[in-house]
């Protein structure tokens, strides 16, 4: 009936549009707050839409693109000087503006998640081959060694100097790319752009809402269909809706047909098993919403349930259990929309029954 | 008339006008507005219906070539002689608003429509 309704009213729409007359009352800027560029960037991996509103948007677009592509050069471990890679290679470096604010993230999400947030998990990736997409199952030896080297406890932070321990290597991808987007986001509003939106391979970002004043409509991947179907839909403004699945990336032992996924746990140095499919994390933080989507993602739904009623000032979430289940936090019980239904987290415990 | 015929034709009535509410509402289902738009260098080469399947070559610059598939109320770049083939990674799409990109080859595959179900991102 709703799809009838707005047929019905577009056609009345269109009708007065038609009849109406060329007004002279809109300046050149109000006339285009309705236009949007678009814009792609091949970085970090993957393929980037930017999309900005208005008559700043071409404006907007060229800083956006330009930060991306400085921030890639600063963070990749694929790219031999990053600042990344000197630091990995050298043992130490001085932190840049941006890699600081990253770094102070990363330890405040480390202690905050109980150690399941952790950057320094780059040498188990090696082990695993997820990186070079050369798949190894690691003998328990080859774990005991690579888990030696892992844990940012053993990361000295003086001043504005990062030191790694003995055989350590870091990767901020973690939250690289939430960072990435809260930055476009802050590009966007010093070029006077108040509606936009970035999804940076699938981490999404948007600023205001549409310029009709309509939330953005940001689609959760199924994580079981490849064939680009959605599980839910969530309307958000001015939020970061980032997910992390072990649907992303994994591998399957063809002796066994077990299945290991590229999230690994810190503690372990094995793929996660948490009973979780996917994890979906709203918050108007983009770095903070990228290292969350991971970690609860490892905590699993009980773990998770706990964190966020101890954070929900922070953030929202959407999880996905393997079953297919879908729970959704508190603050988002009418922004969410799920054919297959979905059971709402509440704030409280006592409620939950 | 008596009573009973009247309550009968209202209810016969009723049930007419559902039906065609139920029909109208088929009708204009989701594959009346979804429409794949071909843009190669900005500009739109090629407009087809996501309801109807079919193949497509996609010819570009530099005798780049991107082969086009749409089926199954879906739409994909099932292979191309770009250098990375990030286009033909992303896989399908199925919504208004979801795009398909090569950017060695400027190809923008993308869905637009007044779908209800229309999205502005997915995240994945
Ligand atoms: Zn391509």
């Amino acid at each position: 009936m709703k799809r009838l309704m707005c047929f019905a009213l577009s056609l009345l729409l269109l009708t007065g549009c038609a009849s109406a007359p060329a007004g002279q009352r809109a300046a050149a800027a109000e006339l285009e707050a309705d236009v949007s560029s678009t814009r792609h960037v091949e970085a970090m991996d993957t393929i980037m839409a930017l999309s900005a509103y208005g008559s700043n948007r071409e404006k907007a677009l060229d800083a956006a693109e330009a930060e991306i592509l400085r921030l890639d050069a600063l963070l990749s471990t694929g790219k031999p000087d990053s600042e990344v890679s000197e630091l990995n290679r050298t043992g130490t470096v001085t932190l840049s503006e941006d890699s600081k604010k990253l770094v102070n993230c990363a330890f405040s999400l480390h202690e905050e998640t109980d150690g399941a947030f952790d950057v320094t998990v780059y040498p188990l990736m090696q082990l695993w081959g997820f990186p070079e997409k050369e798949y190894h199952l690691p003998t328990q030896e080859e774990l005991a060694d690579a888990l030696a080297r892992v844990g940012m406890d053993r990361l000295r932070l003086e001043g504005d100097t990062l030191s790694l321990d003995e055989g350590q290597e870091i990767d901020l991808g973690g939250i690289g790319k939430g960072y990435t987007s809260q930055r476009v986001m802050e590009v966007y509003r010093q070029a006077g752009v108040t509606s936009g939106l970035v999804s940076l391979g699938g981490n999404v970002q948007c600023l205001g809402t549409k310029p009709d004043g309509s939330l953005w409509r940001v689609g959760i991947q199924d994580p079981w269909k490849t064939e680009g179907e959605i599980a839910a839909v969530v309307e958000v403004e001015d939020q970061a809706v980032i997910t992390s699945g072990g649907y992303e990336r994994y591998f399957v032992d063809e002796s066994t047909g077990e299945t290991y996924c590229h999230i690994l746990d810190p503690k372990t140095g094995w793929p996660v098993k948490s009973g979780l499919a996917s994890v979906s994390i709203v918050s108007p933080d983009g770095m903070l919403a990228d290292g969350l989507s991971t970690s609860l993602y490892i905590l699993g739904l009980e773990g998770a349930t706990q964190f966020w009623r101890d954070h929900s000032e922070q953030f929202q979430a959407i999880f996905i259990d393997n079953q297919g289940q879908i729970f959704v936090t508190e603050g988002l019980k009418d922004a969410v929309q799920a054919d297959a239904g979905f059971t709402v987290i509440p704030q409280s415990e006592k409620s939950a029954g | 008339m008596n009573k009973r015929l009247r309550s009968d034709l209202l209810l016969l009535g009723g049930l007419a006008a559902v039906g065609l509410a139920l029909f109208a509402l088929l009708s204009l289902g989701r594959d009346d507005g979804v429409q794949v738009l071909v843009r190669v260098d900005g500009v739109v080469t090629q407009r087809f219906s996501l309801s109807e399947p079919r193949s497509y070559t996609i010819q570009t610059r530099d005798e780049g070539v991107n082969e086009l598939r749409i089926d199954d109320g879906a739409v994909w770049l099932e292979s191309a002689n770009c250098p990375d083939c990030l286009c033909v990674k992303q896989g399908k799409i199925r919504y208004a608003g979801e795009s398909i990109i090569c950017l060695p080859h400027g190809v923008v595959v993308e869905l637009s429509g007044q779908d209800e179900l229309a999205l502005d991102a997915v995240t994945q």
